[in-house]
């Protein structure tokens, strides 16, 4: 049997054990990737490589950040950093015809600049803003879609678990990727707000007007909130200037966060055991994924089918941009079914060659598939943050909540049409960096 | 079983803590070693350390997160499974990771003790790191009896009052 043929076989196999036998992702491409190591090379080179791969991916200090960051966005959460800044929001922007929804957006986006969890960001927003919404008559689908989307931005901003992950895959620097995403980021952001006002243009009954606030007012609704932000602006000014490594940038924003929790008593006991264990957890878990996706890597390695299926792709007879349209279609239908962070760690290996090889930068790249896998966060059948929403706004239907995510999946379109038509949007910030 | 739950119970909640109490740990020197660097130089085998402890959290949270759920699969199919096939597949899939975890917790000690053996030290700062690694076969270890415990809990399911 050709290797090109086993690597087939192999990816074959790995998505059948995912999907009919629901494995979970890390340890599912871990034992594809043994047995197809092992049956390619030998029994005792698979257990060799299994053991080597297990203690250098485990031991590794640029995976150090993970746990850091997340700790960080942890920290964060339990504080109630993202009530503060939803307030904030509120009190600047409420008064204006779906000024709530568009609040919400913000403080979403805000609250991305320190956590990345979009479940956490829905399941805070969801508590916080719609019961807002709803005193002020908002049309449920605009309250619901407004929070579901707006929690995808977790993934999209630095710190990023699934932007650290891509740089740590591919071996681009993440300080470059954390900045387009940042550009990314905003964009995104800015175009979900102007979903909500123009959905209010056609429907005005869908957003009413809130109350005015004062100035004074605008201003104290920032004490609380702005803290953290200037975290965030300290990590990532740290970063552009390389005072710091990522791995540095992680500790100084959680040893800050603490520190800020415990001064403005935000921060119990409890809390902060709690975060502890989040963190241990959710980083574990992202770990073994790519300890799985670092073996699987190795099997796919050595039947060469990454290299093979790059250099294939650049002789089809189609133009760069569609071959990159094509690759977006598979990682969106990919997003839909199966978690980011997963469908990322499996098809980068694929991928990213691919990219390369027809000459697409590969931080436009990485932000780029960030951008188009976590529309699946809120796409069915998957849709994680949509369902947390849903599940939690217990008045409304699951299906107007998907309703009214749908107004707003045209933004993720046009924010992946500009990011192809304009690569500068997300190239701009990171080549400063040069 | 319910002696193998408490058992998984009390191990995951000492390592985990264990973890915890890494994760500071790592968090303390980093800010030490930015602190420090500014006046005088940064602290040596800080890499190293962060490296090693970053295994220890991972590795001692292993247990916990299966015992927790938190390993993202891919369910989308095996919910609209019907009952019987949906215990088959769960037999299926704790049996077949519990041994695969068995095996690479095996290995993993098997590649602390050439360490040991070998007398292997760190690059910088020249100590024995082979009890990390051991820490981590370790890790592998209860994981794979954390999915072990989940394999008994449906080959042998208890009765409803018994829970």
């Amino acid at each position: 049997m050709s290797l090109t043929l086993v690597g087939i076989i192999g990816i074959l196999l790995l998505l059948f054990i995912l999907f009919v036998f629901g494995i979970p992702v890390g340890f599912a491409m871990g034992l594809v990737g043994f047995a197809g190591f092992s049956y390619v090379i030998s029994l005792d080179a698979g257990f060799n490589m299994l053991a080597t791969v297990t203690w250098d991916t485990f031991s590794k200090y640029g995976l150090t950040v993970i746990p850091l960051f997340i700790f960080m966005g942890q920290i964060a959460f339990y504080s109630g950093v993202n009530e503060k800044l939803y307030t904030a929001a509120f009190k600047w922007v409420g008064h204006v015809r779906g000024g709530i929804a568009m609040a919400t957006v913000m403080a979403c986006a805000a609250f991305a600049a320190i956590c990345g969890s979009n479940a956490a960001t829905a399941a805070t927003m969801t508590t916080v803003a719609l019961p807002q919404m709803n005193k002020y008559n908002y049309e449920p689908m605009l309250s619901t879609g407004a929070i579901a989307c707006g929690s995808t931005l977790g993934v999209v901003i630095p710190p990023s678990v699934v932007l650290i992950i891509i740089g740590l895959s591919t071996e681009q620097s993440i300080a470059k990727l954390f900045y387009g995403g940042l550009g990314a980021g905003i964009l995104l952001a800015f175009l979900l707000i102007v979903t909500v006002y123009v959905l209010c243009s056609i429907y005005p009954s869908w957003g009413p007007v809130g109350e005015k606030t004062t100035f004074k007012e605008k201003i104290k609704s920032l004490t609380g909130a702005v803290e953290m932000l200037i975290l965030f602006l300290v990590v990532m000014v740290g970063l552009y200037f390389g005072l710091f490594t990522p791995t540095e940038a992680g500790a100084i924003g959680s040893f800050f966060a603490v520190v800020i929790g415990l001064v403005q008593k935000n921060l119990s006991w409890n809390d902060f055991y709690n975060s502890i264990f989040d963190t241990l957890k959710i980083s574990c878990m992202v770990i073994v994924i790519i300890t799985g996706a670092m073996i699987f890597g190795r099997f796919l390695a050595i039947t060469r089918i990454p290299f093979d299926i790059a250099d294939w792709v650049v002789t089809l007879p189609f133009s760069k941009l569609t071959i990159m349209a094509i690759i977006f279609l598979i990682y969106m239908i990919g997003g839909a079914v199966m978690d980011a962070l997963a469908l990322l760690l499996i098809t980068i290996p694929i991928f990213f060659p691919v990219a390369v090889e027809l000459g697409y930068d590969p931080i436009w790249f990485g932000v780029t598939i960030t951008i188009v896998t976590t529309l699946g966060a809120v796409t069915p059948p998957v849709g994680a943050t949509t369902y947390v929403v849903g599940g939690m706004a217990k008045d409304v239907p699951l299906e107007r909540v998907f309703q009214g995510v749908a107004y707003f999946l045209p933004a993720y379109v046009l924010c992946v049409i500009l990011m192809m038509l304009f690569p500068k949007m997300v190239l701009f910030l990171p080549n400063l960096l040069n | 079983m319910d002696l193998l739950i408490r058992i998984n119970k009390f191990l995951n909640k000492m390592l985990t803590l264990t973890g915890g109490a890494f994760l500071i740990g790592m968090i303390l020197l980093t800010c030490a070693n930015i602190f420090i660097r500014q006046f005088y130089i940064p602290i040596r085998g800080t890499f190293e350390l962060m490296g090693y402890a970053g295994a220890v959290v991972t590795a001692f949270a292993l247990g916990y997160t299966q015992f927790t759920n938190g390993h993202i699969s891919v369910d989308v199919l095996v919910n609209a499974y019907p009952k019987p096939l949906k215990r088959f597949i769960s037999i299926f899939n704790h049996g077949v990771c519990s041994a695969f975890f068995f095996i690479t917790a095996w290995h993993v000690a098997q590649k602390a003790l050439t360490l040991k053996n070998a007398g292997e030290l760190s690059e910088t700062l020249r100590i024995i790191y082979y009890p990390f690694t051991f820490a981590v076969a370790f890790g592998c270890f209860i994981l794979a009896l954390a999915l072990f415990t989940d394999f008994v809990k449906v080959v042998l399911p208890q009765k409803e009052g018994k829970k």
